[in-house]
């Protein structure tokens, strides 16, 4: 039998039956190549010794029995290495049967790596990942004789595969709303539009598509929830008709939609739709494509080991999960099937002491110029591998000496914190011409997430290594780290004028340039032993109060402007997801007028501007000249209607949404418009056109202006007398005595509050008196 | 992931609602200042959330006086400043 060597890049892994694995490699000399590699897998069972002796004699009854051995593994969360019944399966598919047979018939048993991925595996066993650089050696048969991986996911610059990528674009309506008009498909330099008429015609365009290009991705608009299902739905014959996959023995595998709880919200989650041999992407369905794109959903699939289709979809904490269970693997330490540690009981005083959050603190309110918000670089994963926060160890203080034995946890994030660092650390050397910053920026993102969850994912009750205490550390490991920044910054001799559990703005009189705040950056990781970067300088930044009392500083209120004109804002109404888009792009381009002024005393210069600005806004709504799809807000839907005590507008369309055959699931966001009359909303989705006369103008007047008041807020002039200064009643002449005060160092001070708002009473008073 | 303990903000809402009764029965006037001395408490909760006091109005009290105390320095620099004033042109 003749034996050849290719050498390639992994593109997708799946399970093949009794052939074990099915490899799509994509060969240097451009070939794709289908493989297939044997792949036995073992599962361990632990135990009373007598029960393990039954669950071996049942094994060996079985008419097909598997290899067995008595063995010694290590689990995490015990001292000693405990004895196990060791299974070995001929293939994937058989071990999961035999695992779920014998689960059944010995349920006290404890079960390990009983129900990993076969990526996962495949990765502990061989060190690969999506788009792995590897070489094997192949029988003619294509059966992978021998496997090795040439490259590793903590790689800065891979060698990558040249990609074909087909892009199939819904263009006009989206399908919840309407019957879309036409698709686009479109491939590198190519494309052609098509009509998306009904019967099988549009899925023999995508067959040509698809035999003319080969594509290894192709990324859709909705092809998860409506449009590959309603594509091959038209066709008789899926498999040769409309091949889909690359594989020809299959076609597509469905997962179907659903909704579940997390992190305090609702979460809705649309049907998905695999391929075999390529890779589907809905770009409105994969989880992070508005943050990553295409780039940051590859390397996700790189540093997780997952199928890209995969990683496309799954929250990043699975992602983690399996980071974790690959770490567990090499390292022979056995993988629980259901996590067996509850929390102990322990004392109140005890979780009063420890259960809390990271710090937020009540910031100054008001405007404060060149102001440096500095940042530890992935604070809570730098925390955990500084400090060794594994469950297994016990965790190191900020003070004590770097640890020497570090912790399953430690040693899964301290490649990707570094990865990310060097990322992070390179962009701004890149010029903005160079092609890698958007790449770079992509997959840092990428890591951004992973390490965020990382944190969160030790407290989950369903982590498979997760830990309540260690999470407890983690959190007084990033208070520590914040409490000793802000005393460095105090001792020298910087305000600080907020703290957000790992960024803290700072001002001093003298520092105005980026270099000023260096040496204080350095005195922090000094003394935290953590990494501490520099988000931006401002310009000038605006703490907000409270909306519903505006003595009350809150947390995370915030927009300013850095030297580099850029604008930051946080927790306004153009932050949010159910913010009209006309609310939310005026207010935006409200703070871009404003961050016009080359500086904050010629602030107030700007304010007639801005206010005029938001009068024409207002002007446009009246007469008509606002887009219906600038003023829909997407709200999302918490439960079913009837679980309302009192009906939200969400759930009021939700229920026009039912008479139209098209009710949402809860986690689902719905659109909707304000109109006039009962119910006071209008389901955009339903299937009548909604009729212009009936937007409920008054409403969205109401919900701009209280928008806008955030932004003039620090002026002083308050929501009832912007309503008056947008109608004309007054103009904003009296600011300018205010801002002739010279006193260059305390902003809030000159822009008290009060003394405007009188002067404004005064002048309103005295003209009404006249007008009157 | 749900609460185990209430939120430092929560605290204060409760600790702020006991005394509802007192807050009644006092002349509106009044009502108005003591509303002020729970928003000087407010100015603190990171402090006291930091503190993780079994007690905490004990530091609500405290952050009240802290605010306090501001005041009167600042009252105090105003005054002398105004009075060497005077004094100058006396």
């Amino acid at each position: 039998m003749g034996m050849d060597e290719i050498t390639g890049w992994l593109l997708d892994m799946y399970e093949d039956g009794e052939r074990g694995l099915a490899l799509w490699l994509i060969a240097e000399d451009g070939r794709r190549l289908c493989l297939h590699q044997a792949f036995p897998l073992r599962f361990y069972a632990a135990g009373p010794a007598p029960r393990l002796r039954e669950a071996w004699q049942w094994l060996s009854a079985l008419s097909n029995p598997p290899a067995l051995a008595r063995e010694s593994r290590q689990d995490l969360f015990q001292p000693q290495s405990l004895p196990v019944l060791s299974v070995e399966a001929r293939h994937p598919a058989e071990q999961r049967a035999l695992f779920f047979k014998m689960e059944r018939a010995f349920p006290d048993l404890v079960y390990y790596d009983a129900d990993v991925q076969v990526q996962i595996r495949h990765a502990a066993l061989y060190g690969s990942f999506s788009l792995a650089h590897c070489r094997v050696s192949v029988d003619d048969q294509l059966n992978v004789k021998a496997f090795q991986t040439l490259d590793s996911p903590w790689d800065i610059d891979p060698e990558q595969p040249s990609l074909n990528v087909l892009e199939i674009n819904l263009m006009g309506d989206s399908p919840q709303h309407g019957q879309p008009a036409h698709f686009e498909l479109r491939c590198r330099s190519w494309k052609k539009v098509y009509d998306l008429v009904a019967g099988s015609a549009p899925a023999y365009w995508l067959k040509a598509a698809l035999c003319k290009f080969d594509p290894d991705i192709v990324i859709t608009d909705f092809g998860d929830t409506w449009l590959l299902e309603n594509l091959l739905a038209c066709v008789k014959d899926p498999a040769v008709e409309l091949p889909l996959s690359r594989d020809p023995a299959r076609t597509i595998h469905t997962i179907r939609e659903k909704t579940y709880f997390s992190y305090g919200q609702v979460v809705y989650r649309g049907q998905q739709v695999h391929l075999f041999g390529r890779v589907h992407i809905d770009r409105k369905n994969a989880m992070m494509w508005g943050d990553y794109g295409l780039e940051g959903i590859l390397e996700n699939a790189r540093v997780t080991a997952l199928p890209i289709q995969t990683a496309a979809r799954v929250s990043p904490g699975s992602g983690i999960s399996c980071m974790q269970m690959i770490t567990a693997l090499r390292g022979g330490i056995l993988v629980p099937w259901h996590k067996q540690q509850v929390e102990q009981p322990r004392p109140l005083i005890d979780m009063i002491h420890a259960d809390f959050g990271g710090l937020v603190y009540q910031p100054t309110v008001g405007l404060h110029r060149d102001v440096a918000a500095i940042d530890f670089v992935s604070l809570y994963p730098a925390v955990m591998v500084r400090c060794n926060i594994s469950p297994e160890k016990t965790a190191l203080s900020l003070s004590d000496p770097l640890p020497e034995d570090p912790g399953l946890v430690p040693r899964t994030l301290a490649p990707l914190l570094r990865k990310r660092v060097l990322l992070k650390q390179r962009i701004p050397d890149l010029p903005a011409w160079d092609p890698r910053r958007k790449w770079y920026k992509a997959r840092a993102a990428a890591h951004k997430w992973l390490l965020v969850v990382c944190f969160g994912y030790l407290g989950y009750k369903n982590a498979r290594f997760g830990l309540i205490g260690s999470h407890e550390a983690v959190t007084a490991g990033g208070r520590e780290a914040l409490l000793r920044a802000k005393e460095t910054a105090e001792d020298a001799g910087f305000d600080v004028l907020h703290m957000f559990v790992d960024a803290l703005w700072i001002q001093r009189k003298d520092c105005t340039q980026p270099q000023h705040f260096q040496a204080v950056q350095d005195e922090i990781t000094r003394r935290t032993g953590l990494p501490i970067a520099l988000d931006g300088l401002y310009r000038w930044v605006v703490f907000l109060p409270s909306r519903v009392d505006g003595r009350v500083p809150v947390g995370n209120r915030y927009f300013g402007v850095f030297q580099d004109g850029t604008v930051k804002v946080r927790g306004l109404d153009a932050r949010r997801h159910d913010t009209a888009p006309w609310v939310a792009e005026t207010q935006t381009a409200l703070i871009e007028y404003l961050a016009g002024a080359p500086d904050a005393d010629r602030l107030p210069e700007y304010v007639p501007g801005a206010v005029a600005l938001l009068r024409q806004a207002l002007h446009r709504l009246s007469i008509g000249l606002v887009p219906l799809e600038d003023l829909l807000t997407a709200q999302r839907l918490s439960r079913v209607p009837e679980k309302y005590s009192s009906l939200s507008p969400s759930a009021r369309a939700a229920l026009q949404l039912r008479e139209a055959g098209k009710e949402p699931s809860p986690g689902q966001r719905v659109r909707l418009l304000y109109v006039y009359g009962k119910p006071g909303v209008w389901a955009w989705d339903r299937l009548e056109p909604v009729d212009a006369k009936r937007i409920d103008l008054g409403m969205y007047r109401k919900l701009m202006l209280r928008a806008a008041a955030d932004i003039f807020q620090p002026f002083g002039i308050s929501l009832q007398a912007l309503t008056l200064m947008v109608d004309d009643h007054v103009i904003q002449a009296p600011l300018s005595p205010l801002w002739g005060i010279k006193k260059p160092w305390n902003a809030p001070e000159l822009l008290r509050p009060q003394p405007v708002e009188r002067v404004l009473q005064v002048n309103l008073s005295t003209q009404m008196a006249f007008t009157g | 992931m749900g609460r185990t303990l209430p939120s430092i903000t929560q605290s204060l809402s409760e600790e702020q609602a006991a005394f509802n009764r007192f807050r009644r029965a006092l002349r509106r006037s009044d009502q108005l200042v003591l509303d002020e001395l729970f928003v000087a408490a407010r100015q603190h909760l990171a402090a006291a959330a930091y503190s993780a006091n079994l007690l905490p109005m004990e530091t609500f009290l405290l952050a009240m006086l802290l605010e306090e105390h501001k005041e009167t320095m600042h009252l105090r620099a105003q005054m002398e400043n105004l009075q060497s004033r005077v004094d100058g042109d006396g």
